[in-house]
């Protein structure tokens, strides 16, 4: 089924999206083909296959499996994950290590970890056959376009798309934040990942990021339930807990989060945040001060520390905390069901008090079994049974409609502004509808 | 400490199962010991709670503070009903450490009732019990999920 674009144009208007945009199954399946076809999405860190052989398998929209793979040049690779031959999968598990080349576990044929076919198991067989055993398309295919910045690495299945860096455009400056905090310049991936099923539409989550109209109502529960603990210790005992400073600012002001503004980019990109956040009062850990001064000099630093977002989205898999040195990848599966992976990183250079700051805030925040992730996912659960009613077919985002400030690379509003919206749907229309690379 | 017999370690964790199976909070937390904690491992074998993601790792402060949220009337996660039920067997005694740890080893099942469905938890859960006074007390609770490193939907009770 097919839907065409007047239909398409209809669904998403300046102020109001149609509620089929949730729950309409052959939406899904376009957003499939036109955004996660198109878009570079995200993969996986190089830090992940730091070794010859090391993989790791996962799907680049909701079908399709891809495989990023170190070479013996250690070059990184992103293959479709399926063998020429008859199809089989060529890796089962999601990351692992494979000695000497990939072997398909159904004929046997082995490859390159480039891709390219090294053996095909009796290959006389094929003399005379017309089967051309050289040529390209026995390879594991690499997918249309892959590349990395500072490790981060993108995969797209559009020979069109531009560039990476191109695509990533003003946004890039966060995937540089988070890599300057480390007093070497380079994160790597650490301590594991965590995997939250959502039973909800995968766009819901994304809107959430910044929208910060909501973090004083849905986590409200949690920030007084922490107020009510403090508030019952004696007086003498001690309040600075690590805990308390990632949990508290969840409850901040609506003034608070307008001021710390919004900024959007071409394809849907935006942060909100900036020159401060919800992370940004957080204790400076004095080892890794020193080594950061010692590194970039007392000015660079504050600069570094100074530039502080809350969440930049990479439309549309990939938001990352600069600040928290944690990213969440969407994995979308249905019109109703994606995955949350949470992902972990430690500066490289940096104490390891840091890392575990960014362990305890993906366990406190992120977890399925935390005590903010689980409240956000019940509201967009919400949302997604309650558009099932005929009462309305729309949902509306006019906060701020007409007030962004449009600069040259960039659209800037006050925190509490629906500009994320804006931008996001903005790009959700080029790309379904065809216009995004024209 | 001496080494408690069989039947004691077991009426001892059947209780705290119960206190869980009757959100009991108040009372589950007072079972611990001040240096206490619950974790809840995100791969199977991990040996470190600090350096490497778990699913929760509460000491006696975030239970307290988890103890206020699960009943805070604002709480979207915690709306619908949701209950529990405990099944402990296989349970085994490995002596007393030095430290004056006793480990004991369990197999568990729970049922959660949740959001108009039944889902079921099963696994490995390791205690370590220090005998303080008169009482047993528990020094760590470690929750090893069959499927600790895979996909997870919200769990807003302690297993």
């Amino acid at each position: 089924m097919t839907i065409d674009v007047q239909e398409l144009d209809q669904l998403v208007q300046p102020t109001r999206l149609h509620k089929r945009l949730y729950t309409d199954p052959a939406i899904f399946e376009l957003e499939m083909e036109r955004i996660w076809g198109q878009a570079w999405i995200f993969i996986g860190h190089e830090s992940q296959v730091p070794n010859t052989g090391d993989y790791f398998s996962t799907h680049i929209n909701h079908k399709i499996p891809v495989l990023m793979v170190r070479d013996k040049a250690a070059r990184v690779h992103v293959l479709h994950n399926r063998c020429p031959h008859k199809g089989a999968r060529i890796v089962e598990n999601r990351s692992g290590n494979v000695r000497g080349a990939f072997r398909c576990p159904y004929h046997g044929w082995t490859f390159q970890f480039d891709g390219s076919l090294v053996k095909i198991p009796n290959e006389k067989g094929y003399d005379g056959t017309g089967f051309e055993i050289n040529s390209a398309c026995n390879n594991l295919a690499p997918v249309a376009q892959y590349d990395s910045y500072r490790g981060f690495v993108f995969a797209t299945l559009s020979a069109e798309a531009p560039p990476l860096k191109e695509w990533l455009g003003g946004a890039i400056a966060c995937f540089d934040n988070l890599c300057d905090r480390s007093p070497e310049g380079e994160v790597e991936v650490a301590g594991g990942v965590l995997r939250y099923e959502h039973d909800c539409n995968w766009k819901f989550i994304l809107e959430n990021l910044n929208d910060t109209m909501h973090p004083m109502v849905v986590h409200q529960s949690v920030v007084q339930s922490a107020q009510s603990y403090i508030e019952s210790l004696p007086a003498d005992a001690t309040r600075e807990r690590s805990e308390a400073e990632i949990i508290l600012p969840f409850g901040s002001s609506y003034e608070k989060f307008e001021d710390s503004g919004i900024t959007g980019f071409r394809y849907g990109h935006h942060y909100d945040g900036g020159k401060s956040s919800i992370h940004a009062d957080y204790a400076v850990m004095p080892a890794y001060h020193a080594a950061m001064v010692q590194a970039y000099g007392e000015e660079r630093t504050r600069d570094i520390y100074s530039f502080n977002t809350h969440n930049t989205l990479y439309y549309p898999s990939l938001t990352i905390k600069t600040a928290v040195q944690n990213i969440r990848v969407v994995r979308p599966i249905a019109v109703d069901r994606f995955i949350v992976e949470t992902w972990s990183f430690r500066l490289k250079g940096a104490p390891d008090e840091m890392l575990q700051r960014t362990l305890l805030y993906s366990r406190l925040i992120n977890s399925a079994m935390g005590m903010v992730g689980p409240d956000d996912l019940a509201v967009y659960r919400r949302a997604q049974e309650g558009l099932a009613s005929t009462g309305h077919d729309w949902v509306e985002f006019h906060r701020g409609f007409g007030k962004d400030v449009t600069l040259a690379d960039r659209v800037t509003a006050g925190g509490t502004s629906d500009l994320d919206m804006r931008t996001q749907y903005k790009a959700w229309k080029e790309y379904m509808t065809g216009e995004a690379f024209r | 400490m001496n080494m408690p017999s069989l039947q004691t370690i077991e009426h001892f964790l059947q209780d705290e199962a119960d206190l869980l199976d009757c959100a009991d909070l108040e009372n589950w937390i007072n079972l611990f010991t001040e240096d206490g904690t619950y974790w809840m491992p995100a791969t199977p074998d991990q040996d470190d709670p600090l350096n490497h993601i778990s699913h929760i790792y509460d000491d006696r402060v975030m239970m307290e503070i988890r103890k206020r949220n699960f009943v805070h009337p604002r709480a979207a996660s915690k709306e619908p009903t949701i209950r529990c039920s405990h099944l402990l067997g296989n349970i085994r005694l490995h002596g007393v450490s030095s430290d004056g740890l006793l480990r004991v080893e369990s197999k568990f099942h729970v049922v959660v009732w949740y959001r108009e469905s039944q889902r079921i938890y099963a696994g490995r859960c390791e205690h370590l019990l220090r005998q303080e006074e008169d009482q047993l007390k528990i020094y760590r609770k470690r929750v090893d999920l069959l499927n600790a490193d895979g996909p997870q939907q919200s769990l807003i009770l302690y297993l």
